[in-house]
């Protein structure tokens, strides 16, 4: 096979790391969302309504990365005011003077430069010793509980994010332009709302004289797959600019230009949701080089590509990127970490209140580890995630509590993680109520709806977005 | 000779809605009695089962699940299944399997158990049942140790047994919820959250040996039941147990034995499954007039597999309802195979995955235990659309070289007198075999089911 015709990114840093991980994570990663491998999954949904209505003017746009595998919180941002790190880390340890400062106490790894700039124009955040609430070490169970929200193990639960769209009041316009949810879609996406796919094409590209052939023959002779294939070649167009020099690289930086073209375009989508593999650490992560500063580089390169892309939208956006869990505190024998809990969640972007690391600091020495290896988790995830939606969104309480977060009223809202927040009028709980449905913890299944004498289908919704300018039909 | 237009049409719903696609030269053949060809296929005794010397006992699966060979098993398992799907005409009984597997959906990313058994799961319960009898279907799947490690039961003790009295351990819902809701009497099928309780108190001790647990001689495990299903009577919450109405005294393992047997001759199990099926095969909105004629076998056989599966084949709707379906991905890489008359190389085993993880459709991976949806809607969405057509032109690339004669001639040895001219011109005018392959998987006549 020749090179133009080989899959993916081909030798990204992502690729490799994602190589390195434990079995389970390595196995993990073939379908779990590596955007950095052969291919990935994109996917957004429109705006919830009530952020518009709630501030006129405001368009807030929230893009969430998952960095599946585990996360080193630990070494992205070192704590070089807690003396055990040192003797913790061993090996791997990051002296004071190869971080990138961010006050008295934290360093930020070298390899995330680009997240350190904004950090300096206060348009990037950090929050350490935060995880999910489940704390098993089990990459499957840790990343469906950061996705499905629930408080614990659950089976079949709808994706955190799937229930906020839910809540949306019925026939809303944007529930109309709404979209359709891919077959890959990642669980927090997961359940009724409609949800729209994109993925940086990266298996074949068609010539046009062939697609030519395909769209006229379905416009003859299949209207659906006709109107479907059209959508998707728009969302194509509008997202990876055709022409633009996007094909030198990795699949990953494609996915956040693709991300940030969507999430800036007057009509497109408001929230989007990306995975990046290759955080599974076990051995020879290296230091202030190697393969975890190789994955860190390509996610720092991602967030600069996604700033750029942006444009003036970046004034509104939050980037949340979150973890399954962190790595153990102590360096194992193959100089790197095993799962551990406690870890960063990093926030980036103009409406986050930047230049400052969150969350309460447990200690590195020995008797402070949780469970006696263990970053000690200070902060629920579910705060974190919780307070952006409450102040960048306007998601009232009683949403997060019970529909998004389930059983999650103890577990309160982060403060003033976003510049916004705080002095937005606030509609009052029960206008809020009003305005949202309920959303269902579990998927219904469609034997239900054929009891009850409902239409069956209607699962994966046919509404798509009318407003993407056309692509020509021409052949070459 | 060629068939009439009507006995084309047939074998194209023969391939299409219910097989896993054409190979050349089997068009007319099946053609010439598309119905009576898929009866016989039912009828061909043991059609579902995989022979193999190379392929793990149940044993030697769970064991070496245990021991990190778990991937080499799924990837051998895996291949087995396609070249299975090659073997035979037309492929409907494989598409049950599919069905059966998917009915028991679960992701082999859940541990190391489900990765290195579900093949033999597939091969030993569901091909085994696959025309047999449901109930015994339904108890192998949630004896096996796949089953128990996917929805968490390998750890759940009843409160009020010796270990939950000394440890104060739990019970854990999961397995008796999804029995319910998704094996046996479905979403909206008369039980209630007591009944939920009820049940996973039943299946309390009910778990499977642990490497760790084999390795150190605990919990009973030892070097010859490790990995296998295993019963905990210490861990089995006492007493009798009411479920949907019914007291099922305590009798250890039996008594949720006797409970699921019970769940998998209800009626409205009978509705579920019968509902499943036609939706799976003929249309995203089956009505009671195609899901009753399916039920009333189920019940008046006890639940026989065959007898339903034929009864599916005998609705009207069966070879008269139009081919509203799309074609899942991985039936389409299937029937790329088949048209092509060869799988993936040993080595080349990523041409055939990666299409599968972007399009979200590789076996045994679906997120969560509903299983793949039978919804169009999921499946036609827009970035599938594009997808599809990036992948068929990369299948084209990967096997323009080894294809024998044109695409031209393909088309019509696949399709016969149904493939329109449209497509046939279309794949007439590519500019190269990867492209006139490429136009002809995504084809109108390919593509749907």
């Amino acid at each position: 096979m020749s090179d133009e015709r080989s899959a993916g990114a081909g030798t990204d840093a992502i690729s490799k790391a994602a190589a390195e991980g434990c079995a389970e994570s390595r196995l993990l990663m073939s379908r779990r969302g590596v955007l950095g491998l052969s291919v990935g999954l994109y996917s957004w949904a429109f705006m919830p309504k009530f952020a518009e209505a709630a501030s006129s003017g405001n368009d807030p746009r929230l893009l969430i990365v998952i960095l599946r595998g585990g996360m080193d919180g630990i070494n992205t941002v070192v704590p070089h005011g807690d003396k055990a790190y040192v003797s913790m880390r061993g090996s791997i340890a990051l002296p004071r003077s190869a971080t990138i400062r961010l006050d008295n106490f934290f360093g930020l790894h070298p390899a995330l430069d680009n997240f350190g700039k904004m950090y300096r124009k206060k348009e990037a955040a950090i929050v350490h010793a935060t995880c999910v609430p489940l704390h098993n070490r089990s990459h499957f169970d840790g990343q469906d509980n950061l996705e499905n929200g629930q408080p614990g193990l659950a089976s079949n639960s709808t994706g955190w994010l799937n229930r906020l769209l839910t809540g949306l009041p019925k026939g809303d316009p944007i529930l109309a332009h709404g979209a359709i949810q891919v077959g890959e879609a990642p669980l927090i996406l997961h359940g009724p709302a409609p949800v729209l796919g994109w993925s940086p094409s990266s298996f074949a590209n068609m010539d046009r004289t062939t697609e030519y052939l395909i769209r006229t023959l379905y416009r003859e002779h299949d209207k659906d797959m006709y109107q479907f294939l059209e959508r998707g070649l728009k969302a194509d167009a509008l997202a990876e600019k055709v022409g633009k020099d996007d094909g030198n690289v990795s699949s990953l930086r494609r996915g956040f230009r693709g991300a940030a073209r969507l999430l800036a375009a007057k009509t497109g989508p408001r929230i989007a949701v990306l995975s990046v593999g290759g955080w599974d650490t076990h051995s020879d992560q290296g230091g202030a080089t190697g393969s975890f500063a190789n994955v860190l580089s390509e996610l720092d390169l991602g967030l600069d590509d996604f700033k750029a892309e942006a444009g003036k939208a970046w004034d509104q956006s939050v980037v949340v990127c979150a973890t399954e869990f962190g790595r153990t505190v102590r360096v194992n024998g193959s100089d790197g970490t095993d799962h551990g809990v406690g870890t960063v969640a990093m926030l980036a972007g103009g409406a986050v209140r930047g230049g400052k690391v969150y969350g309460d600091w447990p200690g590195l020495a020995a008797p402070k580890l949780y469970d006696g290896s263990d970053l000690r988790p200070t902060t629920d995830l579910r705060s974190v995630f919780k307070g952006i939606l409450k102040e960048h969104m306007d998601v009232p309480n009683t949403i997060l509590d019970e529909t998004v977060f389930p059983e999650s009223k103890s577990v309160k809202a982060m403060k003033n993680l976003v510049r916004s927040g705080g002095k937005k009028k606030k509609k009052s709980a029960s206008d809020a109520m009003e305005m949202f449905g309920t959303a269902p913890q579990r998927p219904e299944q469609p034997i239900a709806r054929y009891r009850r004498g409902d239409k069956v289908s209607g699962e994966f919704s046919a509404t798509l977005m009318e407003n993407l300018p056309p692509v020509p039909l021409r052949p070459n | 000779m060629a068939l009439s237009a009507e006995k084309a049409r047939k074998a194209h719903i023969a391939f299409q809605r219910f097989g896993l696609g054409c190979t050349p030269g089997q068009f007319d053949k099946v053609g010439r009695n598309a119905e009576e060809a898929l009866f016989d296929e039912v009828r061909s005794g043991r059609i579902a089962k995989i022979p193999s010397a190379k392929l793990p006992s149940y044993a030697k699966a769970c064991s070496d699940s245990q021991k990190g060979k778990s991937e080499d098993l799924r990837r051998k398992e895996l291949d087995a299944r396609v070249d299975k799907h090659l073997d035979v005409q037309i492929g409907f009984v494989e598409r049950l399997v599919i069905f059966w597997s998917n009915h028991f959906s679960m992701t082999v990313r859940k541990s190391s158990a489900v990765r290195g058994t579900i093949g033999q799961l597939e091969r030993d319960v569901i091909r085994e049942h696959v025309l047999g009898d449901f109930s015994k279907m339904l108890i192998g799947v949630l004896t096996h140790p796949a089953m128990i490690s996917y929805l968490d039961n390998d750890d759940s003790v009843g409160p009020n047994s010796e270990y939950g009295l000394q440890r104060g351990a739990g019970f854990n819902e999961n397995l008796a919820r999804e029995t319910m809701e998704l094996y046996t009497v479905g979403s909206g099928g008369g039980y209630t959250e007591e009944d939920v309780t009820n049940l996973s108190l039943m299946l309390t001790g009910w778990s499977y040996v642990r490497g760790w647990e084999a390795d150190n001689k605990y919990n009973g495990g030892n070097s010859r039941n490790r990995g296998k299903f295993i019963f905990h009577r210490k861990w089995h919450e006492p007493g009798k147990i009411r479920l949907m109405g019914k007291v099922y005294p305590a009798k250890g393992q039996s008594q949720a034995l006797k409970a699921l047997r019970d769940l998998a001759a209800m009626p409205e199990t009978a509705e579920h499954i019968a509902f499943k099926l036609v939706r799976h095969f003929i249309t995203d909105e089956p009505t009671p007039e195609m899901v009753e004629p399916l039920k009333n076998k189920f019940l008046a056989t006890n639940g026989d597999l065959k007898a339903v599966s034929m009864e599916l084949l005998r609705l009207p709707e069966a070879f008269t309802a139009p081919l509203t379906k799309l074609r899942t991905p991985y039936e389409l890489a299937i029937a790329q195979f088949r048209a092509l008359r060869q799988r993936y190389s040993d080595d080349g085993y990523w041409s055939f995955a990666s299409p599968l993880n972007a399009l979200g459709n590789m076996p045994w991976e679906y997120l969560t235990p509903e299983g793949y949806p039978d919804e169009t809607l999921f499946w036609l969405d827009p970035d599938g659309m594009t997808l599809r057509l990036e992948t068929a032109l990369y299948a084209g690339w990967v096997y323009d070289d080894r294809m024998k004669g044109t695409p031209v001639k393909l088309a019509r040895d696949l399709f016969g007198g149904v493939l329109t001219r449209d497509t046939l011109e279309r794949v007439d005018a590519a500019n190269n075999v990867a492209n006139a392959l490429a136009i002809l998987f995504c084809s109108p006549e390919f593509q749907r089911r």
